[in-house]
């Protein structure tokens, strides 16, 4: 099995741990017993087994979403090095294809969600889009600076090349450019400070909301989809900070591994020690990931 | 060239056959095959020309003052050419369908005769190679494509619309009017070739008016912010085909124009190349943020239009700057973006919009509050609109991506120089918010009017319309989906586009244009793998749920009683968490109260600054009014003080006025 492969299994196998990671930090920072890390995988599968309820009202797209949501979060991970040397699909401007493929899925869900005719679901969708709008412009003003660090337009290349002159004047972009990623992900993947995962009204929901109707399989999807995209933002973030183009396959995924489950604890203290924004000052946060990404890319234009 | 003129002279059969056979209704049936085997026939050269790459050109020796007039069709010709005629031919084969019902109350004869007649000068704008015949043809344009938008001219709002559209499209014939003059100054010749041959005088001030009263006149056309606001009220008046063409292929007529100043100019002025990046920007942004607030579907596709011409500037733009700095690969890549995206702008709009008009005729209304689920009832009609939704936001596996992510191409390797071009790189988040803003946008649309529950009765009892509408609208489908998913079949030849535009030999390679080309072939890998994966996830469902409960429920309402229309969340409700981080700059009223939220969208540029103007230069014209008494010996003492003031200034000028024989 080729290495990009190898990798891109591993990842897509750690992702649902990271959720559970989160999870445990929260319940530990609260003093709580909290659910075992690998609850996620007893959740799959227990929803896999169940039955399916579809509502009335949805067509044929409600049932589609679920499907080419995961297949574009696996897609989107197949440009991600995994293993520190080369993705599986790589390709120059698969970046740009990255951001694209992620919100084709997006997309699908939203009106799957809208598919349903529910005030609850419309809000969500109304508010995953505005939010995302601010994400992708933040993702692409991070994708420029690393292919101005880089010369290289493919993830691939950026990712393999940050880490070869990480040393080298285009460090503190690389710093920037990784802490900025690092907020927009809370963003992405529905964390504090802009979505609470955890809270158990809908009308304050934005990305649990808009999968309101969604159960069983379709759900395990969606739920599984959700943590293999922040397992490749997380992937990148980490290749941004750690060069891991010289090591050995095996070594380069545990420092992957580690830096991952790093990334997923740093969530969980976000999450224990700060409370979701307001809505209105959600575009503030995002402004400010982007900004601080945007510095990096302007010290690389000077 | 005889191929391309015979498909121009069925064009004109067909045109002049609907007004003669009009009282005969099987005339439709012939005005169609004609049009039809006109537009077959004149893109069979202009697709020639693509692949192959030499240009073929026709002159006829006119004895007209400024010179020959040529024909010729080079590779940006042929690119326009075959949108022109591919989504024309489409559009028209709608409108025939579309228009049927009317047959009897309206003379719809009246409107195929012209839209054949604008197809064929149309076909000759984007080939003309010489001024006169240019302008003759520009403005024969311009003035059926008022008469098309004006069709339904009982309605105040149309007659409206069509007069905004005929003041700035003259407004923009004139600019170009005095750009040749200032061109041609020094010869009588103003054939294109001669115009190119003379741009080594072109410097200073006379290439800074030419290239300003390009983008003002073209820009115009475009619909370029702050020239736009002619736009939204003409296609929105117009009936659904006319809109597709108008939309597709009459404002590209605008950044034909453009680049063709650009090839017959040379490499603009650096400025300038900033001007129509910034301006690229602003339109996109601007655009899509006005589209998010509307609520009649068409005016909202319409500002879409806004935002693609914005994306196709900034492709433009920076192929003008890349070339006027000296990176002529990236100004290669530039250009190619702006052809491509063109091409599939007109694509997928045309689809949006046929469907749109598809919707219209089914439910008689274009207002989204007032429709709902129409996926039901018009299955085909909503599987067309949601491709051409996937498209127009850019999304893998269609067309747009291809062009956006060949622009976000120019954007990156224009970061990567090492001059001020570098900053050119700052557009590429703009394009990202507009790609993020347009998906947000049409979620809107899409669910609105196609998703959830039937919001009144109207939609509710819509009906799927008929294969002569569908038909046309699959073809454009199937179009968008093709280049979207083998795209290294179109790379090819807009990268030649892009070579011809810069002037360099079509065999030039670079390093760059290869990884270009390898990535365009991974698209398709990307495309084949979202569907096999997907097609996995749904395997391991199918498994998972073999033998297991299959309920249907209505949605959640938290046990709240039945689910009603009415709960649902609103096109305005939809737009407002974006509304409301633009604030002012979009433009909105809004109307809230304990059971209504409502919002009334105004264009910024039209209703502040436009309209306001013009009622201010009113009030102005009013104080001339005295002058204008009614009485022929005010009006012969005018003519004499005129005359003595002309003679005054004769005999105080130091230099003669002319110099007679």
């Amino acid at each position: 099995m080729s290495s990009p492969l190898a990798a891109l299994l591993f990842l897509l196998s750690i992702a649902p741990l990271l959720q559970g990671v989160v999870t445990r930090t929260k319940s530990v920072l609260t003093g709580r017993r909290g659910t075992p890390v690998l609850q996620l995988y007893a959740d799959l599968w227990k929803l896999s087994r169940r039955g399916v309820v579809l509502s009335a009202t949805t067509t044929w797209m409600f049932r589609l979403a679920p499907l080419a949501l995961a297949a574009c979060a696996v897609i989107a991970a197949t440009f991600v090095p995994v293993d520190g040397h080369a993705a599986l699909l790589r390709f120059s401007g698969d970046a740009i294809a990255f951001v694209y493929v992620l919100a084709l899925g997006r997309f699908l869900l939203v009106l799957a969600a809208l598919d349903t005719g529910s005030s609850f679901e419309g809000m969500g969708a109304s508010r995953e889009v505005a939010v995302a709008s601010f994400v992708e412009m933040g993702v692409v003003v991070a994708l420029a600076a690393l292919s101005l660090a880089t010369r290289d337009l493919s993830l691939t290349g950026m990712l393999s090349g940050v880490a070869g002159n990480r040393f080298g004047p285009t460090t503190p972009s690389a710093v920037m450019v990784a802490l900025g990623l690092f907020a927009l992900l809370l963003a992405e993947s529905a964390r504090v400070p802009v979505d609470d995962p955890a809270t158990h009204l809908e009308l304050t929901m934005i990305h649990e909301v808009m999968v309101l109707d969604h159960g069983g399989p379709d759900l395990a999807i969606i739920l599984f989809a959700g943590s293999v995209k922040f397992a490749a933002f997380g992937a990148i973030v980490v290749s941004v900070l750690v060069p891991r183009s010289a090591l050995p396959l095996a070594v380069s995924l545990s420092a992957l591994a580690a830096g991952l489950v790093g990334i997923a604890i740093a969530v969980g203290v976000v999450e224990s020690t700060m409370a979701r924004l307001r809505w209105p000052k959600v575009p503030l946060y995002l402004a400010g990931a982007t900004a601080l990404t945007g510095f990096g890319l302007v010290l690389l234009l000077r | 060239m005889t191929l391309f003129f015979a498909g121009l002279a069925l064009l004109v059969a067909a045109s002049s056959s609907s007004v003669l056979l009009r009282r005969w209704p099987p005339a439709d049936r012939v005005c169609l095959t004609l049009l039809g085997a006109g537009c077959v026939l004149s893109i069979v050269p202009a697709v020639q020309v693509l692949v192959t790459g030499v240009a073929r050109e026709f002159r006829w020796e006119s004895g007209v003052p400024g010179g020959d007039w040529v024909v010729g069709i080079d590779p940006l010709s042929a690119m326009f050419l075959v949108t022109i005629l591919g989504v024309g031919l489409a559009s028209a084969s709608f409108g025939f369908a579309y228009l049927a019902p009317e047959r009897a109350r309206r003379r719809t004869w009246f409107n195929h005769a012209t839209f054949a007649f604008v197809l064929a000068v149309m076909a000759l704008v984007v080939t003309a190679q010489s001024a006169v015949l240019f302008l003759c043809v520009w403005e024969l344009m311009a003035v059926g494509s008022y008469v098309l938008i004006v069709m339904e001219h009982e309605h105040a709002s149309v007659r409206r619309a069509g007069l905004l559209y005929l003041v700035v499209t003259h407004a923009g014939t004139l600019a170009l009017f005095a750009m040749f003059a200032i061109w041609g100054r020094d010869s009588g010749d103003w054939t294109f070739a001669a115009l190119a041959a003379s741009r080594a005088q072109l410097a200073g001030g006379r290439a800074a008016a030419v290239f300003l009263l390009a983008l003002f006149a073209f820009g115009g056309k475009a619909g370029v912010v702050p020239l736009h606001f002619w736009l939204p009220p003409a296609h929105a008046a117009a009936p659904s085909h006319v809109s597709a063409l108008m939309s597709g292929v009459v404002i590209k007529t605008g950044i034909y124009g453009l680049l063709r100043v650009i090839v017959l100019a040379g490499d603009p002025p650096r400025w300038w190349g900033w001007a129509v990046l910034g301006l690229g920007v602003l339109s996109a942004v601007l655009g899509v943020l006005w589209a998010l607030v509307q609520h009649d579907v068409k005016r909202l596709l319409a500002y879409h239009s806004v935002e693609n011409i914005g994306i196709i500037l900034m492709g433009v733009g920076v192929g003008a700057l890349a070339s006027s700095y000296g990176y002529p690969v990236v100004a290669v890549l530039g250009y190619a973006a702006a052809a491509l995206h063109t091409l599939n702008h007109a694509l997928f709009k045309s689809v949006l919009f046929l469907a749109a008009g598809a919707v219209y005729r089914a439910t008689g209304t274009r207002n989204m509050e007032e429709l709902g689920a129409l996926a039901r009832r018009m299955p085909l009609t909503w599987l067309a609109f949601f491709f051409g939704s996937a498209a127009i936001i850019g999304v893998p596996p269609l067309n747009g991506f291809v062009s956006e992510w060949l622009v976000y191409q120019g954007l990156f390797r224009a970061g990567e120089s090492h001059e001020a071009l570098r900053l050119a790189v700052l557009a590429a988040p703009a394009l990202a918010l507009v790609g993020g803003l347009a998906l947000a946008c049409f979620s809107k649309v899409a669910g609105v009017v196609f998703l959830g529950n039937a919001r009144s009765a109207r939609a509710a009892a819509a009906r799927e319309t008929g294969a002569a509408m569908l038909a046309p609208i699959s073809s454009l489908v199937l179009a968008c989906l093709v280049i979207g998913a083998f795209p290294a079949f179109v790379v090819p030849p807009v990268l030649s586009v892009g070579k011809f535009i810069i002037g360099a030999s079509m065999q030039s390679a670079d390093p760059a244009f290869a990884e270009v080309l390898a990535g365009a072939q991974r698209i398709s890998f990307v495309a084949a793998g979202i569907v096999l994966v997907g097609a996995l996830f749904w395997a391991m469902r199918f498994w998972a749920s073999r033998g297991r409960s299959l309920r249907v429920e209505q949605t959640w309402t938290c046990g709240y009683g039945p689910q009603t229309a009415r709960m649902q969340y609103t096109a305005s409700s939809f737009a407002a968490p974006l509304v409301a981080v633009f604030g002012r700059l979009a433009g909105v009223q809004e109307q809230r109260g304990a059971t209504v939220f409502r919002t009334a969208p105004a264009d910024l540029v039209l209703d502040r600054f436009v309209l306001p103007l013009w009622a201010r230069v009113q009030r102005l014209a009013l104080r001339l009014r005295p002058m204008q008494q009614g009485r022929l010996h005010i009006y012969l003492l005018y003519v004499v003080a005129t005359l003595l003031l002309l003679l005054a200034y004769l005999v105080a000028s130091p230099a003669p006025l002319w110099t007679g024989s």
